[in-house]
């Protein structure tokens, strides 16, 4: 089987558009200390090959209680990718998608604490880490179902596996913590859950 | 489209909904399961000096006195390290942000009775784990220098200063071998 290959029938090629969005990343933005806003632009080839541009603000806002440390991060991400409809009827109302995603970001980090002593000289102590930049590429395996809701509206779900690429932080302050779009840094799995709308 | 098939696509529609209502309340959660970090701070997160003795030759050498070392805190004198004898190599604390450390060692034998300072510059560099690990600093020596009693050099060997303690930075060279 060729991996591009169309299922042979009277449908044409270009079926339109749908763009869809997050509800997931959205509700962990305000839920918890991070997430992300993200929307996708995804064409549809006949109802099978479904290329796809998803593009998003990652967000993090995290004081920790414990160790006084806070993190912050702000920035856009996009991903590109494919997926393709694994039902035998491509033309139903319902889609089961397998994909591929891959993944940027450039985004900066600040790190900060509050001034502290000394442990041993007792001086007084300010920790920060201002403006790093930082870079990071991934990979996802996605796979996901999309149900016809009603007229043009679409539900739908996805599970991710991810993983990274490559990365490179300015500096030698260490590793981030949170990476807009991927999630925190050795995040391997993450959802979406989405609405989707034809046009 | 015929009645039939009509009722069949409705049904098979109501049929995915029941999924995707069902699969998304199992999902939600489990994003945000998944979202939880473990905690994964490094087991050893002292980020100490590590000091050794030896001769021109290379060699490690055993000191056989007993050194103390100290330095000046902002409340006075503190002891960073008491009475080690026999050894070869210790470890000293560094400051997290002070340009210049200064340390006075005490050699203590049954006849000797010496003293050197050292001064070790360095840059200092915030260090950040994670979220759930404790502020810590990294460093860079970028001088050395001591007084000329015992001691008759010192050496930075390795200048990165990190949590990994099996990397010798500072190699003491004293005027007594033996």
């Amino acid at each position: 089987m060729k991996f591009f290959s169309l299922q042979k029938d009277s449908i044409p090629l270009f079926r339109g558009f749908a763009v869809s969005f997050d509800l997931a990343g959205a509700g962990m933005l305000m839920l918890s200390d991070y997430g992300q806003y993200e929307a996708a632009l995804r064409v549809n080839l006949h109802d099978e090959w479904f290329p796809i541009f998803e593009a998003g603000i990652g967000k993090a806002k995290h004081e920790n209680e414990v160790t006084f440390i806070n993190y912050n991060t702000s920035a856009p991400y996009f991903k590109i990718g494919i997926d393709k409809n694994m039902l035998k009827d491509k033309h139903g109302p319902n889609r089961l998608y397998v994909g591929l995603r891959y993944g940027f970001t450039s985004y900066k980090v600040d790190i900060t604490h509050p001034d502290f002593s000394d442990p041993t000289w007792q001086w007084n102590t300010s920790f920060a880490v201002k403006d790093a930049a930082c870079k990071y590429h991934w990979a996802e395996i996605v796979i996901g179902l999309d149900a016809k809701i009603y007229g043009p509206l679409h539900l739908g779900w996805s599970v991710r596996y991810k993983q990274r690429l490559a990365h490179s932080e300015d500096g030698d302050w260490g590793k981030p913590w949170y990476v807009p779009g991927f999630g925190t840094y050795d995040t391997k799995l993450g959802g979406t859950f989405n609405v989707i709308i034809d046009i | 489209m015929s009645e039939g098939f009509r009722r069949m696509d409705f049904k098979m529609g109501k049929n995915i909904r029941i999924v995707v209502v069902g699969v998304v309340s199992y999902l939600l959660p489990l994003t945000f399961f998944f979202s939880c970090s473990s905690i994964d701070c490094p087991v050893n997160r002292l980020v100490l000096t590590h000091y050794q003795f030896t001769n021109s030759d290379g060699q490690v050498l055993t000191l056989l006195d007993s050194l103390t070392v100290s330095t000046t805190r902002m409340d006075g004198k503190d002891t960073l390290f008491n009475k080690g004898s026999k050894i070869t190599n210790f470890y000293l604390p560094i400051s997290h942000t002070h340009p210049e450390d200064e340390l006075v060692f005490h050699f203590d034998g049954d006849s000797l009775h010496m003293t050197d300072t050292l001064w070790v510059k360095k840059d200092d560099i915030p260090h950040f784990e994670s979220v759930d690990c404790n502020a810590s600093f990294f460093h860079t020596l970028t001088n050395i220098r001591c007084t000329h009693n015992l001691l008759d050099s010192v050496v930075i060997t390795n200048p990165s200063v990190t949590n990994n303690d099996q990397v010798v930075h500072v190699l003491l060279y004293p005027k007594i071998s033996d």
